[in-house]
């Protein structure tokens, strides 16, 4: 009787190992992975693989969210769903983006005078990738969804690639390359392969000292008052109980937009689009922290900012160039070089931009020149 | 007894299992990986697919032949072996690169072994490590089939990274340098090969590195220990011994703009065996040392470089190179310098001080630089003091011709400058 009790346990566990042991051997032998997982462990429809973070899980469709009514492609947010603005956004081939974010009922995020703000468990935000075509429509390229894992509390990311009836987006880990022809801001057709980001390309931008976080909705760029709106952005987030602890509006601090001359000088407007479209990565903790570049809006060490910096480990990136910042003279300039060129290896930021943003270009061109008599 | 059978087939059932899988997977090496993915060249999507969707403790196998990528990456795991059958034998392309900075980027990893591949031609970089620990790279050959400015910058690049070793690796065609540590901490560089490149092997803001038994050859130089300003360490603690610095006299091809590349690799004069440049703490011992044919062995100060390098002074940089020590090595050079050196702004340099040495005493004619030139920027220029030796260099070299004080503080001032073969100060105590 003992005996037939210990053999039962003892093939119980190997059942249980078995069983344990089969996923990883169909990968192995069929050479590919069909567990399409990102960081989290989680997988469509399955629930937890590892059983350690017992948490969110990334829907196959992006329609199976339910975030918008009607047409998907309309974008027309959900109860629940709120859209909001950049004062300043991170350029991507001139790509029209709607933003969104979901709260999970009856909580709140937390105004934070610095970075972005709290945001509690289960919170998601929605960033919608198009572009105008030449006959000026809006075609949809991809969605990307942040999530804060209530498994484990930490920010997951996850991609969405819209199908070419533009009627829905389907799950997509490993990156794409569309071909388009877009229209930019001043209605020019340009020919590019746009690139989708892949999971990893995600984290790299995302990540600071290992840890995944949304990059845009700081307070500061979200003070402004958007277009067809009357109150501030930040004012409409309190009035709709999206976030909490929000000073008085003239205590909160101001992204400059970028291409706002009227308001800002040509260094607010400078600093700030570099801000946003350099430094996730060109600051303390960030992908970029290597090169001792650092971008971010309240620097002021020059040496850090790149004025009279030589390059760390650009190769042949830099052009032959000697400095990051040369001032009065953006021709020998590498920021505004690697700016200007679509070249991998040369290209910067790396990675979300295979057009060069010639308005953007343009005002670094001309804050670096107008460094002359500082110098 | 009943119950007992239909037991004993369940068990049965799974020793299939097992062996089935253990079939598949177990190979030798990945004994302590949970899951093990095997590949063949034609599969490059599922293996960018599975670089992404790995999990921690995995190897990736990669059956011999020709892989044709456009960029991979890994990013956040633990663990991780990724394996080819043998250099020469599984080979990476990564000549269709369209986006980022390299072909294989690999960012905070803790425990990451490559080995036994060959990979090749990226626009960018070849294979950077960046903020990881525990990070092996063995057997691993990285080159650019044709070398030249569009070459990418670094071969073998790991940086901000903890507990490195490259062993056994081979870089070559680097438009910067082929293996390059930077701002790391416990690095082991040896049995490597590097040629081709602009700088073989380089040393950069890295403490507790320990370059030995490696052959670099036929670069612009051989090898470089240094720091630059504004980074997030300072290097220092370096030694490299038993290696073979040859014949790195090739011209320097990292690109060069209209103002003349005048930092970092670019500095490099064809010709240069060893450069150590603002940094503290370096032993080189017993390596050979042979036809690298401006300068065997360069000991500078950020200042050589850069007018400006006393302005950056900080916790993580500081210009004078101190406490360096170059003792028995086996030291030799040709007859005339190499053709590039008298086209590089450095080169030149080095050309006018041979020079200079002649003029200042008609005996030396048809003598060469001596091996070791100090640019002789010392920390008296800070304390305004005149001590012989105050960075504690030391020069343990028997044999005539050895070492020159190039005096750079007075270059530009002819009717000042004065360098001198008078190592006295700098032999070791």
């Amino acid at each position: 009787m003992t005996k037939a009790y210990f053999l039962t346990l003892v093939l119980f566990a190997s059942v249980v190992t078995g069983l344990w042991v089969l996923p990883g051997c169909r990968n192995g032998s069929s050479g590919g992975v069909h567990d399409t997982a990102t960081g989290g462990g989680v997988t469509t429809g399955g629930g937890a693989t590892t059983g350690k973070s017992a948490g969110f899980v990334f829907k196959e469709k992006l329609s199976e969210y339910g975030f918008f009514k009607g047409r998907l492609a309309d974008l027309v947010p959900s109860e629940g769903l709120t859209s909001y603005e950049l004062v300043t956004p991170l350029f991507t081939d001139y790509a029209l983006k709607d933003r969104f974010i979901a709260l999970p009922t009856g909580k709140k995020g937390r105004y934070l005078s610095q970075g972005v703000m709290a945001f509690p468990d289960s919170t998601i935000i929605i960033k919608n990738f198009a572009y105008r075509n030449p006959a000026k429509q809006k075609i949809m390229i991809e969605t990307r969804l942040l999530v804060k894992d209530p498994g484990d509390g930490a920010w997951k990311v996850m991609d969405y690639l819209w199908d070419s009836t533009q009627t829905d987006a389907v799950r997509h880990i490993t990156g794409a390359k569309v071909p388009i022809i877009l229209l930019d801001d001043k209605d020019n057709r340009i020919s590019t392969v746009y690139q989708v980001p892949n999971t990893n390309d995600c984290k790299r931008c995302h990540s600071n000292n290992s840890i995944l976080s949304p990059i845009g909705p700081k307070a500061r760029n979200l003070n402004f008052v958007r277009e067809g709106h009357t109150p501030n952005q930040l004012a409409e987030w309190d009035q709709k109980g999206i976030i909490e602890g929000l000073p008085a509006l003239t205590q909160v601090a101001q992204l400059p937009d970028w291409k706002d001359s009227k308001h800002y000088t040509l260094e607010q407007r400078a600093r700030a689009y570099l801000d946003v479209n350099c430094a996730h990565c060109h600051t303390q903790g960030g992908d970029a922290l290597n090169t001792g570049l650092f971008l971010e809006y309240e620097q002021k060490d020059p040496q850090h900012l790149g004025i009279l910096k030589s390059p760390v480990s650009a190769g042949g990136g830099a052009g032959g160039l000697n400095y990051d910042i040369m001032p009065g003279d953006a021709g020998h300039s590498i920021l505004a070089y690697r700016m200007n060129s679509i070249e991998p290896g040369t290209a910067m930021p790396e990675l979300a931009r295979t057009v060069i943003h010639r308005e953007a270009v343009k005002l670094i061109v001309d804050w670096i020149n107008s460094m002359h008599e500082k110098k | 007894m009943r119950s007992n059978g239909s037991l004993l087939l369940i068990a049965a059932f799974c020793c299939m299992l097992f062996a089935s899988c253990n079939g598949h997977e177990e190979k030798a090496g990945d004994e302590g990986y949970k899951t093990t993915l095997t590949f063949g060249p034609g599969q490059e999507a599922k293996i960018a697919e599975a670089f992404l969707s790995l999990k921690d403790s995995s190897v990736i196998r990669l059956a011999a032949g020709l892989y044709k990528f456009d960029n991979l990456s890994l990013a956040q795991l633990r663990h991780i072996l990724i394996s080819g059958e043998g250099a020469g034998k599984t080979i990476l392309d990564f000549s269709s690169q369209s986006q980022g900075g390299e072909g294989i980027r690999v960012t905070d990893l803790k425990g990451f072994t490559i080995q036994n591949m060959t990979m090749q031609n990226s626009k960018g970089d070849l294979l950077k490590i960046n903020k990881s620990e525990n990070v092996v790279i063995t057997n691993v050959h990285a080159i650019w089939e044709k070398a030249d400015s569009s070459s990418g910058g670094y071969a073998i690049y790991p940086v901000l990274c903890k507990h490195v070793l490259i062993d056994s690796c081979v870089a070559r065609g680097s438009s910067d340098a082929g293996i390059y540590v930077g701002q790391s901490d416990s690095a082991i560089v040896r049995h490597c090969n590097a040629f081709s490149n602009v700088a073989g092997c380089e040393i950069e803001n890295t403490t507790h590195a320990e370059v030995y038994d490696n052959e670099f050859h036929d670069n612009t130089a051989g090898f470089l220990v240094f720091d630059l300003p504004g980074l997030s360490k300072r290097g220092g603690f370096v030694k490299a011994y038993r290696n073979n610095i040859h014949n790195n006299n090739i011209r320097n091809f990292a690109k060069a703009g209209s103002f003349g590349t005048a930092w970092g690799v670019g500095n490099a004069s064809p010709g240069s065996g060893v450069i150590i440049l603002a940094t503290s703490n370096v032993e080189i011992y017993e390596n050979q040392i042979k036809d690298n044919n401006s300068c065997s062995i360069t000991i500078a100060s950020g200042l050589a470089v850069d007018d400006k390098a006393l302005e950056k002074v900080g916790d993580s940089y500081f210009p004078i190179s101190k406490n360096i020590s170059i003792h028995d090595n086996t030291v030799s050079m040709g007859n005339a310098f190499p053709q590039p050196a008298y086209e590089h702004h450095i080169g030149k340099i080095l050309v006018g001080i041979e020079q200079q040495l002649i003029a200042q005493d008609a005996s030396r004619k048809g003598k060469r630089l001596p091996f070791i030139m100090y640019d002789g920027i010392s920390t008296n220029l800070l304390t305004h003091g005149a001590a012989a030796n105050p960075d504690s260099l030391c020069i343990g070299q028997s044999g005539e011709n050895m070492f020159v004080n190039a005096d750079f503080l007075n270059i530009r001032t002819p009717a000042k400058w004065h360098p001198s073969t008078d190592m006295t100060p700098y032999r070791c105590k």
